[in-house]
């Protein structure tokens, strides 16, 4: 039997309620119950995955990034351990001249040896093979570069990778000579940095402060009088 | 409580569901019409079936798309060193959103399965309305739709090397919709949709 069209506007209208009524109750549960971050790369954002191969001196070994979070870390816990990422190519000649910038970096804010007394950062540089002509790269060239190997026979940026300015650096380079966690954090360009809280979210991007320097930023954030009560 | 039991709360009825759906549900429901009556038509099984799939496929994503943000706080819900983890895919932010207008694959499933409920409420309220053969097609097209979706979610685990149980239900969830709508589209057409419940010693 066929019904009205009054009565036909009633139970679709009626079934339009109950199941938008459902929805809003999902939607407030999951508002009420969440305080989700989105992921990317942007200031605020939680840190993408960054996976591969790391040599830190010994050998390359498996590096996740994700390990490294604490994701209990209170603000104002100056015993949280930030990181200082560098995207850079072992080619590019602004990352071989500021290595001497992340030299002087590193061993000045990642131990109390230099009687740094704010939080301390560990530092990773993930390197990458830019795709220009000229910038092909190889775990060779990164290990020459980072331990500044004598005689290697690699060459960084047109000089022997020994050449370059500043310390050996101790801290791990990750292989990312295909490029994949560069895209994945939408690198536009080497260097770029990354400073991260203790728990994974991007607190200074240097694609976001052009003109500021990565001790800029851990000055800034890093600060033992940043943190309350530290 | 333990995701794994929490998962059984859409994972029983998902099936239960399915059964009711499929051409030999008859045979299972037997017993139970009279408990249920509206179990004793094909039709009324089918309707029956589908409002317990599409319900469970609602709640499924909504569990989904709460899990996917308890992840991005950096929390743990169902992690795991198994195969088995969801917080491994959902979690992962090369894949838990969709690559046109980067929404949570939670956040999709939510509408469509609300949107699938709304079809079932309405259809199998008024089953004899002019409409119902365009929503029953439209239900139909909505579920077919989400075969490559759900394709290119398992092309993604596979990559992953992990399963998201939740997920997988979900998938399960629309594919057992699909079943449902196609039956009832073809229904419609035929004069079995009006068959009146057998009487008892008839």
């Amino acid at each position: 039997m066929k019904t009205t069209h009054g009565e036909e506007a009633d139970i679709r209208t009626s079934s339009a309620i109950q199941v938008m009524s459902l929805v809003f109750i999902g939607i407030i549960i999951i508002a009420s119950t969440t305080n989700p971050i989105a992921t990317g790369t942007d200031e605020g954002e939680r840190a993408p995955a960054l996976e591969g191969k790391m040599y830190d001196g010994g050998g390359w070994t498996e590096f996740d990034l994700d390990s490294y979070w604490d994701y209990n870390w209170d603000s104002s816990d100056v015993t949280g351990v930030w990181m200082l990422l560098e995207f850079m190519d072992t080619d590019c000649p602004y990352c071989v001249q500021s290595a001497s910038e992340m030299s002087a970096n590193s061993e000045d804010f990642s131990s109390r040896e230099n009687a740094w007394d704010g939080a301390l950062v560990n530092f990773v540089a993930s390197a990458t093979e830019l795709s220009i002509e000229g910038h092909e790269s190889s775990r060779d060239e990164i290990v020459a570069f980072r331990d500044k190997t004598p005689n290697s026979g690699q060459k960084c940026a047109g000089s022997a990778c020994e050449s370059r300015p500043g310390d050996a650096h101790s801290f791990p380079y990750i292989d990312d000579l295909d490029q994949d966690n560069m895209k994945e954090w939408n690198v536009g360009g080497t260097p770029s940095y990354y400073l991260i809280q203790p728990d994974g979210i991007i607190a200074w991007s240097s694609s976001e402060h052009p003109g500021e320097e990565p001790r800029d930023a851990i000055l800034a954030f890093c600060a033992k009088e940043n943190f309350e009560g530290a | 409580m333990d995701p794994n039991l929490q998962l059984m709360l859409y994972v029983i009825p998902t099936v239960v569901g399915f059964l009711l759906v499929l051409p030999f549900s008859k045979a299972l429901t037997g017993p139970l019409v009279g408990t249920f009556p509206s179990l004793a038509t094909e039709r009324g099984r089918l309707f029956g079936g589908l409002k317990l799939i599409t319900l469970s496929g609602f709640a499924v994503s909504v569990q989904t798309l709460w899990i996917s943000s308890k992840v991005s706080e950096g929390g743990n819900y169902c992690s795991s060193t198994s195969v088995f983890s969801c917080d491994d895919v959902i979690g992962n932010s090369m894949y838990n959103t969709d690559p046109v207008f980067g929404l949570p694959w939670g956040g999709i499933g939510m509408m469509v399965f609300a949107l699938l409920l709304y079809f079932t409420l309405t259809t199998s309220a008024e089953p004899n309305e002019l409409w119902v053969s365009n929503y029953l097609k439209m239900g139909t097209l909505v579920t077919v739709l989400g075969i490559p979706v759900i394709l290119l979610l398992i092309s993604y685990e596979y990559k992953i090397e992990k399963i998201c149980q939740y997920c997988t239900t979900a998938h399960v969830a629309n594919i057992a919709a699909l079943v449902g709508f196609f039956r009832l589209m073809r229904m419609s057409e035929t004069p079995e949709w009006n068959e009146k419940p057998e009487k008892k010693g008839a």
